[in-house]
């Protein structure tokens, strides 16, 4: 599904140079659930960007959906992110004059449906997070953790072949934290391909491929039993 | 069509929501383009073609005549009725006409108040009509150059007879009776190229013509520019005297009857030359309708000053639009990186852009015209001779809506290319 291989991304300005990615080496397969974390500035956001296209890359290779990114022009690789990406942001990112309906609507409207195929994708949506009969609401009308699941569906309705989350849950409470990892699970588990950046360790361990990163690289790589008792089964470095 | 009906909406929500922001800004466009279109009006009218199937082919016709033989002073563009008739003789031309203008006061014979009316008169020749391509509404021309018959203009025969076909009725011109056999229909010359000396040139067109052998003899006065080498007690005495106080216009079709024309002008200089008259070089000249507007200084240089300013201050309003855009879209860069983000192309935000740049225009347009109107009723407070005929016509409307428009992308296209690439991944998180 998503293949890295020796992605470099550098900041350059008139004096310094960031190596905000070095060598950066990962494959995720489909139907994967995997957490990266790492402390500020390791490059996770970085890394979250490039994956999902939002920056480009200076060095290596990447291939998304069996489609190398390298060389890709805006219009491609705006149609490989409205069509195979679907972004989890971890301020929610909704725009707040636009009802539930209409914010779930615009990846849609780029991607060219007709008005019936929208709607029917848009109640699918909404009915998967638990929203179904909010559609005409305004976000500031929900909780954090219900205009997170906006989001979640604003990302499922495009049905992606994956899903980036960026700490998904740091803008939320324990309990609304908890209902929105809940559903990421339920996600992961109907199919959905996960890459989610997070600070939580529990979150991480909780999920069944963990990577951490540390000064743009992959410094841990390890895999746990699926929501068990976090007992570590494999660990690569 | 779906999408311009999404960026449609959502360039109208962007107004709604962002309304005291958008005033501003539309308002700013609004008053520039105003101006700028109020010049334009007025430049407009100063410098249109009032002939424009033939300008090129109608002509005044200026002997070489010298006030007083100086040869420092400017060429007259008037003569004698002596030279006028002879111009007149011959059939060089497609049509010929010569005038002057007069002002009576006149009232409709059978009108039940004994009040008269002022009218600006035109007294001219059978050929003023098809060379000016007047337009009769109702009859024709008078039927011999001493009649007593008159051509009403559309002004006057409403102010006489409350308009409507006036032919056949019967007109007091001080004091004598005149007939009325034709009257026009609301026409206006921009301008009055017949007569564009004396403040004239937009003038309103005349309200009555009179065959010019009768209005000399009837003593009606001469208001125009004369010069004289000898005494003259009345109008009526004008004939064979060395009173030069009438204008022609010839109407040379082929480039022929050009060159006969200029012949003929000469050969006549030379003659009066031998008789001891026109001492000076000959000087003959033939100026189509242009040449001879642009001779007379038709169009104000200070209009055109004027112009110049308001075309900057467009361009200042342009900028002060641009800035506040820019503003605009560096506090909507989130939504602008999260449309991005969610697969729209650099060209779908340059599309919204252009949308809501048009919807900008529409209103800007709209409050440009009302704004427009305002400042050529302003103007004009300092260009009174033009008070009449400047105008926004249709097409300086259009022309309005058209620079609206344009001036409204213009001020968009940096801060929406700024926009459309900014870096996407810096302003989401």
């Amino acid at each position: 599904m998503l293949k890295m291989n020796n992605i470099s991304r550098i900041y350059r300005s008139d004096t310094i140079q960031t190596h905000a990615l070095r060598d950066f080496s990962l494959t995720v397969n489909s139907g994967e659930f995997v957490a990266v974390t790492g402390p500020s500035g390791s490059g996770k956001s970085t890394f979250l960007n490039v994956a999902g296209l939002l920056d480009g890359f200076d060095q290596g290779s990447y291939e998304l959906d069996g489609v190398n990114i390298k060389g890709l022009n805006d219009d491609q690789l705006s149609r490989l992110r409205n069509e195979k990406i679907g972004f989890i942001f971890q301020s929610y990112n909704l725009i707040p004059d636009f009802n539930l309906f209409d914010n779930i609507d615009m990846p849609l409207r780029y991607r060219g449906f007709n008005a019936k195929e929208r709607k029917r994708r848009i109640t699918n949506a909404l009915e998967q997070v638990g929203l179904s009969s909010r559609g005409n609401y305004l976000p500031s009308q929900l909780s954090g953790g219900q205009q997170q699941r906006v989001a979640i569906a604003r990302a499922l309705a495009g049905e992606p072949k994956i899903l980036l989350a960026d700490e998904p849950t740091g803008n939320l409470d324990s309990l609304m934290a908890r209902q929105v990892m809940d559903l990421l699970h339920q996600l992961n588990q109907e199919g959905s391909t996960i890459i989610m950046v997070t600070h939580d360790p529990d979150q991480a361990r909780a999920i069944g491929r963990n990577i951490q990163v540390i000064d743009g690289q992959i410094t841990d790589h390890s895999i746990y039993a699926p929501m068990t008792d976090n007992a570590i089964i494999e660990v690569s470095a | 069509m779906d999408m311009f009906r999404y960026y449609l909406k959502l360039s109208l929500r962007n107004l709604m929501a962002n309304r005291l922001f958008f005033s501003l800004m539309i308002t700013t466009l609004a008053v520039g383009v105003g101006v700028f279109l109020a010049n334009i009006a007025i430049i407009k009218t100063m410098t249109n073609d009032p002939l424009p199937n033939k300008s090129d082919r109608v002509f005044n016709v200026s002997f070489n005549i010298w006030p007083n033989n100086n040869p420092s002073a400017k060429l007259l563009p008037i003569m004698r009725y002596d030279d006028a008739m002879h111009l007149l003789k011959n059939d060089i031309a497609t049509h010929s006409m010569i005038h002057y203008q007069s002002q009576v006061y006149t009232r409709a014979i059978d009108s039940k108040t004994l009040s008269r009316v002022k009218a600006k008169v035109r007294a001219t020749t059978p050929g003023f009509f098809p060379l000016t391509d007047a337009p009769f509404a109702f009859g024709g021309s008078w039927s011999d150059d001493y009649a007593t018959q008159v051509v009403l203009g559309h002004r006057m025969n409403q102010q006489l007879f409350g308009g409507g076909n006036s032919v056949g009725k019967v007109i007091d011109v001080e004091g004598k009776p005149f007939e009325v056999v034709g009257v026009l229909k609301a026409w206006q010359l921009k301008p009055l190229f017949y007569h564009p000396g004396n403040d004239q040139a937009f003038e309103v067109i005349d309200d009555i013509f009179v065959p010019i052998e009768t209005a000399i003899n009837n003593s009606w006065v001469v208001q125009v520019q004369s010069r004289s080498a000898e005494r003259i007690d009345s109008v009526s005495e004008t004939r064979g005297k060395n009173h030069f106080f009438i204008h022609a216009f010839v109407q040379l079709d082929r480039p022929a009857q050009k060159i006969a024309m200029q012949n003929y002008l000469d050969d006549y200089s030379i003659l009066r030359q031998q008789g001891g008259e026109f001492l000076r070089e000959n000087d003959n000249r033939l100026l189509d309708v242009n040449q001879w507007l642009e001779l007379n200084k038709v169009v104000d240089e200070r209009m055109l000053a004027f112009g110049l300013a308001t075309s900057l201050f467009l361009a200042v309003c342009i900028f002060n639009a641009s800035s506040l855009l820019l503003a605009r879209y560096h506090s909507a860069r989130f939504e602008t990186g999260l449309r991005r983000a969610l697969g729209a192309r650099v060209k779908d935000i340059f599309y919204q852009g252009l949308v809501e740049s048009t919807v900008i225009g529409i209103c800007c347009a709209i409050l440009a015209l009302i704004f427009g109107w305002i400042f050529l009723k302003l103007s004009l407070r300092l260009f009174p001779d033009l008070e009449h005929i400047s105008d926004i016509d249709g097409s300086l409307m259009l022309t309005g809506v058209a620079i609206a428009m344009l001036t409204s992308f213009v001020s968009m296209i940096y801060p929406l290319l700024k926009s459309c690439h900014g870096s996407v991944s810096t302003t989401l998180k």
